[in-house]
């Protein structure tokens, strides 16, 4: 009886002081509804995707949120979502990437196919390209001289050996790309070019894609392997360096995006990806961003060869996807082992 | 669990204190806040309609700027390439925008997109894409409404770009106006509109910020609010030092966010709490000194109290609770009462004692007439044989009668029926008639209902003999009555005779308490003794002189049977 109306008392008593901390405010009646929103999941740096998405966003009226990571987590976390997709689009990241989680996606033929070349095409529709992104090498242009790198080959001369960019496959995409079209452009013995191209490493890789451009440029190394985009985006910055076709032949593999399956704005996702593979988001890109479209009908910057002008190597996305993890391991094997020679 | 009477004190004390003092605390924070609340709701709605009316107004005049813009003749001649000089253009493009440039920059482009002319001295911005943002939304636009987009050039570059298309007669785009607004330009049009300690935020149609007037804010808690808006929380969160108020600007669509600081901020909350917990603690202090000083004046009595009451229990009577010096309240009485009590009890011991005694001295005197009783009674009946042999009636009667007496009075029984009684007194009457010479005349009137009572051995005898010595003391014709009555609970046997009566001042109820005194009437003095002890007060005898003369002993006694008395 005494100990109730204890209790009693300190509810009383709860209740008041918990009176302080409540707010009366009306509900959010700004807040866009279920048909008006988008989740995107993006590797794409800011200034790549903020434009495009504030524009998707004022032409349709559907509001976009955007989730930022590297390509690998977001792939991951979309993976973990399968039973509950937060995300509805997969915007950026290699097509190899795109690939290796192909399950976890939906084929969308988008309304813009008819004027995607068709060597950017999935053979499927599991992903949209989005730009082509020729691998190339770079150079300091202070510390080698003009015309002295021009092919993949020339990287084993003993002048650059342990004075090569390259950033390990395993975390960066593009690096990766580079190994296999390296690979595919020097030809012969695939593990003996890859051994030589460790001992050319000295067994040292750079832990980011970023770091490649920054340790040319400031001459730390002399050449490294990188995409072209990157290249002319630090070359009109005016970092001191420049960027090499490989004569040997190179890839242009794109970049893409992806309808995740099962998920909650499939429509406004399908609206999304028309409008990344659409012209004005295309012509964007190759005025603004340093990149090639995958379309037909919009041309290229003028201050760069078109396709057909330097030497593409044969490269097959789904075999070199579905190569990935055992490529990855020979070479981790590789490096590892010369390491623990030296 | 058993709490102390000093905890519970305590607990009383503190709840007593501590709820009023926290509930006024609170629900004075209540009020407080909710006041504060109130009116900086009411600011923020007025300052946001005043921002939102240099918004509308800037708006129209934007719009009046480009009907006049689109029908001057003079600039659709220079956008087609006719041969305008670029003054006169200049002037007109300056006289449409007389009171608005400082609220924008107005610029014209052509067709595809490059700059022309512009009421900026330093364009920044040689040409702009035609098929994205601003210029697209123009071009894809119903051409009343001038789309304004967030401009995303960032740097010093323009902050928010409106454009409208410029058609010729065919309806065919000849070039676009595009009004471009700048950091110092929104400055200007919500200086003093916002309060000085409060910031505005413009953010667009989708919540991205365009512009604050604290630098850095729209990129920093535009992001976050839109956060908000889209998980569906609430704008105002707990624990943040702001209070946010959002309108919409109808014919643009973008929001205003007031941001003010939450009228009640951390500190002054703290203030506040820690002046609460203060008298928190001042009530608990106080409530320990009261409990304890309290629950001393209580205990220290009880304990008083209780230590008489063992000594009591101890059989100690002279024990007393101390009350001097102790406050005249409830437990002060107890103590009197108690020492009222025990004085009772002492007084009450003292009389059992007082009667104990009496009785003792009585049965000292009862073994000593008992002195060798059986030789008596032996002799006596010798007595009788010799006198019945000797032919003497009278000493065999006599003999007789005085062994039977003898061994009544000696017998162990205290109690006896009234018959065996009324017989003894029979026997007696007999023996003084044989002394007497037969002056006097005896009746005995017993109710057969009643013969079986029983009464204390030995009373009826002593009544008798005091009728006849006293009463009848040279009275002719004496006469001795004894009746007995009863009214179911009491019992009544009333020794009359016709004799001078009782001398005055004797009547009524036997008062004599002293034996000494009681000399001349000791018998009388002996059975109203034995009544009252055995029966207590109310039992005795009473003695009247009837109005017909002679004198009357009724003694008194309760009614009980033989029976009964075994019980008991």
């Amino acid at each position: 009886m005494h100990r109730r109306s204890l209790i009693c008392i300190l509810l009383v008593l709860c209740l008041v002081l918990s009176g302080c901390a409540v707010r009366t405010e009306p509900p959010n009646d700004y807040a866009p509804d279920e048909a008006h929103r988008l989740t995107v999941y993006t590797s794409h740096k800011e200034e790549v995707y903020r434009p495009i998405v504030r524009e998707f966003e004022a032409r349709t009226g559907i509001w976009v949120t955007v989730v930022t990571g590297g390509t690998n987590e977001l792939l991951e976390r979309i993976a973990s979502e399968a039973d509950a997709p937060r995300a509805d689009v997969m915007f950026g990241g290699g097509v190899e990437s795109l690939e290796a989680y192909r399950d976890r996606f939906v084929p969308y033929t988008c309304a813009e196919a008819a004027h995607l070349q068709h060597q950017f095409r999935a053979a499927d529709d599991i992903w949209t390209p989005f730009s082509a992104l020729p691998v190339v090498l770079i150079y300091n242009r202070k510390l080698v001289g003009d015309g002295d790198l021009t092919s993949w080959s020339d990287l084993f001369d003993e002048t650059y050996r342990g004075r090569i960019a390259f950033s390990d496959p395993s975390i960066s995409g593009s690096s990766f790309t580079g190994l296999v079209t390296l690979l595919a452009a020097v030809g012969g013995d695939g593990e003996e070019t890859l051994r030589r191209f460790a001992d050319a490493l000295r067994d040292r890789q750079l832990a980011s894609s970023g770091a490649v451009l920054s340790s040319v440029a400031e001459g730390s190394d002399l050449v490294g392997i990188t995409l072209e985009e990157t290249a002319r985006q630090r070359i009109a910055s005016g970092d001191d360096i420049d960027l090499v076709y490989p004569a040997d032949g190179t890839s242009c593999v794109p970049d893409g995006s992806a309808l995740v399956k099962g998920c909650a704005h499939e429509e406004n996702a399908k609206r999304f990806l028309d409008f990344t593979a659409g012209a004005d988001v295309q012509r964007l890109l190759t005025n603004s961003f340093y990149r090639r479209s995958v379309r037909d009908d919009v041309p290229g910057a003028a201050d760069i060869p078109a396709l057909d002008e330097f030497a593409l190597v044969d490269y097959d996305v789904p075999e070199a996807s579905a190569r990935r993890d055992a490529l990855l391991m020979t070479w981790a094997f590789l490096l590892g082992g010369e390491e623990t020679g030296t | 669990m058993r709490v102390s009477f000093r905890g519970r004190l305590f607990a009383a004390f503190l709840i007593v204190s501590l709820i009023p003092l926290v509930i006024s605390s609170a629900l004075l924070l209540q009020v407080f806040h909710y006041r504060m609340t109130a009116t900086s709701e009411r600011e923020a709605q007025e300052y946001l309609d005043h921002a939102l009316s240099a918004m509308d107004a800037a708006a129209e005049g934007f719009v009046r700027v480009r009907d006049a813009l689109r029908e001057n003749a003079t600039l659709r001649a220079a956008l087609t390439g006719g041969a305008v000089s670029s003054t006169r253009v200049y002037n007109e493009l300056f006289r449409a925008t007389e009171d608005l440039r400082g609220y924008a920059n107005f610029e014209i482009y052509d067709a595809d997109g490059l700059f022309r002319w512009s009421t900026q001295s330093l364009p920044r911005i040689a040409s702009l894409p035609t098929g994205w943002g601003a210029l697209n939304a123009a071009a894809e636009g119903d051409g009343e409404t001038i789309p304004f987009l967030p401009c995303e050039e960032g740097g010093n570059g323009p902050l928010l770009r409106g454009a409208a298309a410029i058609c010729d007669s065919h309806d065919e785009i000849i070039g676009y106006l595009v009004i471009q607004m700048y950091d110092a330009h929104f400055r200007a049009l919500y200086d003093g509109r916002y309060g000085a300690q409060n910031d505005l935020l413009l953010l667009s149609p989708y919540w991205h910020g365009v512009y604050a007037t604290e630098a850095g804010l729209a990129d920093t808690l535009a992001p976050q609010l839109r956060e908000r808006l889209m998980s569906g929380a609430t704008l105002n969160v707990a624990d943040e030092l702001f209070l946010y108020t959002v309108a919409r600007q109808e014919s643009t669509g973008f929001y205003l966010v007031l941001r003010q600081p939450e009228v009640l901020t951390q500190n002054t909350m703290r203030v506040l709490y820690t002046v609460t917990a203060f008298s928190a603690l001042i009530c608990v202090l106080i409530s320990i000194l009261m409990s304890f000083t309290y629950s001393q004046q209580i205990s220290e009595p009880i304990r008083r109290l209780e230590g008489a009451f063992s000594r009591v229990e101890l059989g100690d009577l002279d024990a007393r609770v101390d009350n001097a010096g102790a406050e005249s309240d409830e437990l002060s009485r107890l103590g009197t009462q108690f020492n009222g009590m025990v004085e009772a009890l002492s007084r009450n011991q003292e009389a059992l004692l007082e009667n104990q005694r009496a009785l003792d001295e009585t049965q000292i005197r009862m073994l000593q007439a008992q002195l060798n009783p059986h030789f008596l009674g032996n002799t006596l009946d010798t007595m009788k044989w010799i006198s019945k042999i000797n032919k003497v009636p009278q000493v065999a009667t006599m003999s007789a009668d005085l062994a039977d007496i003898l061994r009544f009075g000696i017998s162990p029984d205290e109690l006896v029926p009234l018959r065996r009684e009324a017989e003894i007194l029979e026997r007696y009457i007999e023996i003084q008639r044989i002394r007497l010479s037969d002056g006097f005349t005896f009746t005995l009137d017993l109710p057969a209902e009643l013969e079986d009572c029983v009464v204390p051995k030995m009373i009826l005898q002593p009544l008798a003999e005091n009728a006849i010595l006293h009463g009848l003391e040279g009275v002719e014709n004496g006469a001795v009555a004894v009746t007995a009555e009863s009214d179911g609970k009491t019992l009544r046997i009333r020794v009359a005779d016709n004799g001078r009566g009782f001398p005055d001042g004797m009547t009524g109820a036997y008062r004599e308490r002293n034996e000494t005194l009681a000399r001349g009437h000791l018998g009388l003095y002996n059975v109203d003794m034995i009544l009252r002890k055995y029966y207590g007060e109310g039992s005795g005898l009473y003695l009247e002189n009837p109005k017909a003369g002679g004198a009357v002993v009724t003694a008194v006694l309760p009614l009980r049977r033989e029976e009964a008395e075994e019980e008991c």
